[in-house]
């Protein structure tokens, strides 16, 4: 049995909607996703959102009892993420191959940065096989497959010396901005677009609020003060959103990532604004499945999928682009495709989560 | 427009104004000319813009850094190699036309990348890297994923205010000239809107569909294009090198605006 909707769930399942949305450019209810009303997006949540759930692994009785299985269950999820990757990077390649010699459109074969590979295959898949070139809109796997091999590293820290991990991490966070360390694309130029390095410090903070104690105690002993705290926050970062607000970039290369809003390496303006989103937005949820709980159900269902839902929401969204560019854009198009990804990402969490276990079938994880 | 006659003159100019204070260290400037199978008139290969601040550090002889950044034209997809790629020919042409200059230029192309999500990369390069000068290739991907032209005006405006209040220079390179494209409404609904948020702001922008299609229907024998008939070959990445270069040379001592013609 499937546990019952949470909160967790539940905003995991709204971010993975709006990557699907925000995912096809161009389209009417890109203007109304979240990055529309704050710094942040709903990568950040989703991340945010990934830490806590870890914690609560972290924290159960299987992984306290042997934490040497469950730092080895880390590392094979990110082995199957890994493998999620490739496999849905080739499957977006073939639809693009498909699409640009049905419609006979040879653009189709430079859409989401596939022309790397497409021009230059040979290179092009050991950048595939190696993360290096990642698919435009396919770069949060790769980050996952980096904080998964971080984690057991992490949650041995969080064993040994719980109070030394968020520092750890700020520290590595601090280093990493002020050096503007990244690691590179290959064969194309430049660096990745989720630096792992710096947005491990977005998975910690999730990992660390979510536990009992030391962080997380204090949020929840100060909730109230710090929902009250949050909202001129998240009333600055509308404002910024709303007017394309950014900060001057500073001359001085070192101080320069942490002044800027840089969604690459997670700047503190972006962190700041989804730790009070977080700080506020949470206790909706139980208002939300009092009053709509086939909905929020719907949502949590797909946030209980997330690894599926999110892969399928990929080629989801790469197929909701090619249909625009056939068929054109407007509120009747953008609404069916809305609706359709929808119904697919539904499908895909139903299909993960009650029929695949029925027919002995098993989506790679969780 | 950048006029090829007045080139001459900007560059006997230059030559002027570098001639008391920084002649050890500043570059000795030629005109970027065109060579024959790219030459095209003077209207078609852009409008005025400065670049003004890049023409001082040339002058003082600091070091310059230039970024270009876009989608498929900018990784130069349709190359027989990488150094085929638009940004490469222009680093030959601009080092033969500033000689002694000391210019790096980054290539920042993601192929099939939509304004907005250049935008948010834009963004973030230049927190990194900190161009002196921006080469923005864009339109293509926007008019081919239907993205309404007033968002994509919306973004291209919301960037270039940024840009301008980080004191980056930026030269706009618009998009490509195909048959098949040039009878795509929305394709050139885009292109329009690009050309007119360059007049108003009085960018320097590059009218890459107007030189193709000058050269596309003057010159029969001269293809700019690959097999696939969209994207560019060797020849018409030379041809965008030359006429950026062209453009870049020509705007970097232009201190006022001088209206566009026609696009």
């Amino acid at each position: 049995m499937p546990r019952p909707a949470n909160a967790i769930d539940f905003w995991r399942g709204c971010a993975l909607v709006t990557i699907s949305i925000d995912h096809v450019p161009g389209n009417l209810y890109v203007n109304y996703t979240l990055h529309n009303f704050a710094l942040s997006d709903a990568s950040e949540v989703f991340v945010f959102l990934a830490g806590w759930a870890m914690r609560l692994v972290a924290d159960g009785s299987a992984a306290r009892s042997n934490p040497g299985a469950a730092n080895w269950r880390l590392v094979r999820r990110s082995g199957r993420l890994y493998v999620s990757q490739i496999v849905f990077s080739l499957l977006a390649l073939a639809i693009l191959v498909l699409g640009a010699v049905v419609l006979n459109a040879p653009f189709l074969y430079d859409w989401n940065a596939a022309g790397t590979v497409f021009a230059d295959p040979v290179r092009g898949l050991i950048g595939l096989a190696t993360l290096l070139t990642q698919l435009g809109y396919f770069n949060i796997l790769p980050l996952y497959v980096i904080l998964m091999l971080m984690a057991p590293v992490m949650i041995t820290i969080y064993r040994r010396w719980p109070m030394l991990l968020l520092p750890a991490s700020l520290a590595l966070y601090a280093v990493v901005l002020a050096s503007r360390f990244n690691l590179p694309n290959w064969p194309a130029p430049g660096s990745w677009f989720l630096n792992p390095f710096a947005w491990q410090l977005n998975f910690v903070l999730g990992f660390s609020i979510a536990g009992k104690t030391g962080i997380g105690a204090f949020a929840r002993r100060f909730r109230w003060p710090l929902f009250v705290v949050s909202l001129p926050i998240l009333a600055l970062g509308l404002l910024a959103s709303q007017t394309h607000f950014a900060p001057i970039s500073p001359q001085t290369p070192w101080i320069r990532l942490f002044v800027a809003f840089n969604k690459t390496y997670e700047s503190p303006a972006r962190l700041i604004n989804m730790l009070a989103l977080a700080a506020v937005v949470p206790g909706i949820f139980e208002v939300l499945h009092r009053v709509i709980a086939p909905v929020t159900s719907a949502f949590a269902k797909l946030g209980r999928n997330s690894l599926s839902v999110f892969c399928v929401g990929s080629l989801a969204s790469l197929v909701g682009q090619i249909y625009r560019y056939v068929v054109g854009g407007g509120a009747l198009n953008d609404t069916l495709i809305l609706v359709c990804t929808f119904l697919v990402l539904w499908i895909t969490a139903w299909y993960t989560e009650d029929l695949s276990p029925r027919w002995s079938l098993r989506w790679p994880s969780r | 427009m950048v006029h090829r006659g007045s080139i001459t003159a900007l560059v006997l100019a230059l030559a002027f104004a570098l001639a008391p204070a920084a002649r050890a260290q500043a570059p000795v400037v030629a005109a970027a000319a065109f060579s024959a199978s790219c030459a095209v008139p003077d209207a078609d290969v852009a409008t005025s813009g400065s670049l003004a601040s890049l023409g001082a550090k040339l002058k003082a002889g600091d070091p310059v850094k230039i970024m270009a950044i876009g989608s498929s034209s900018t990784v130069g997809i349709g190359a027989s190699s990488r150094n085929h790629a638009y940004p490469s020919d222009l680093s030959g042409i601009l080092a033969k036309a500033l000689k002694g200059s000391h210019i790096e230029i980054i290539n920042r192309g993601v192929s099939g990348e939509v304004a907005a999500t250049t935008a948010q990369r834009i963004r973030d390069e230049v927190d990194v890297e900190r161009p002196d000068l921006l080469l923005w290739q864009l339109g293509t991907n926007d008019a081919l994923s239907r993205v309404p032209p007033d968002q994509f005006a919306e973004t291209v405006n919301t960037t270039l205010d940024w840009l301008k209040e980080n004191k980056i220079e930026v030269a706009l390179i618009g998009l490509q000239y195909t048959s098949k494209l040039a009878r795509d409404a929305n394709y050139i609904a885009i292109r329009d809107v690009l050309f007119k948020i360059a007049n108003e702001r009085h960018i320097l922008y590059i009218r890459r569909y107007a030189a193709m299609k000058f050269i596309a229907r003057t010159r029969a024998k001269v293809r700019l294009l690959s097999p696939d008939h969209f994207h560019l070959n060797d020849l018409g990445y030379e041809c965008m090198a030359e006429q950026v270069a062209h453009a870049v040379v020509a705007s970097l001592f232009v201190k006022r605006f001088r209206p566009g013609a026609a696009r």
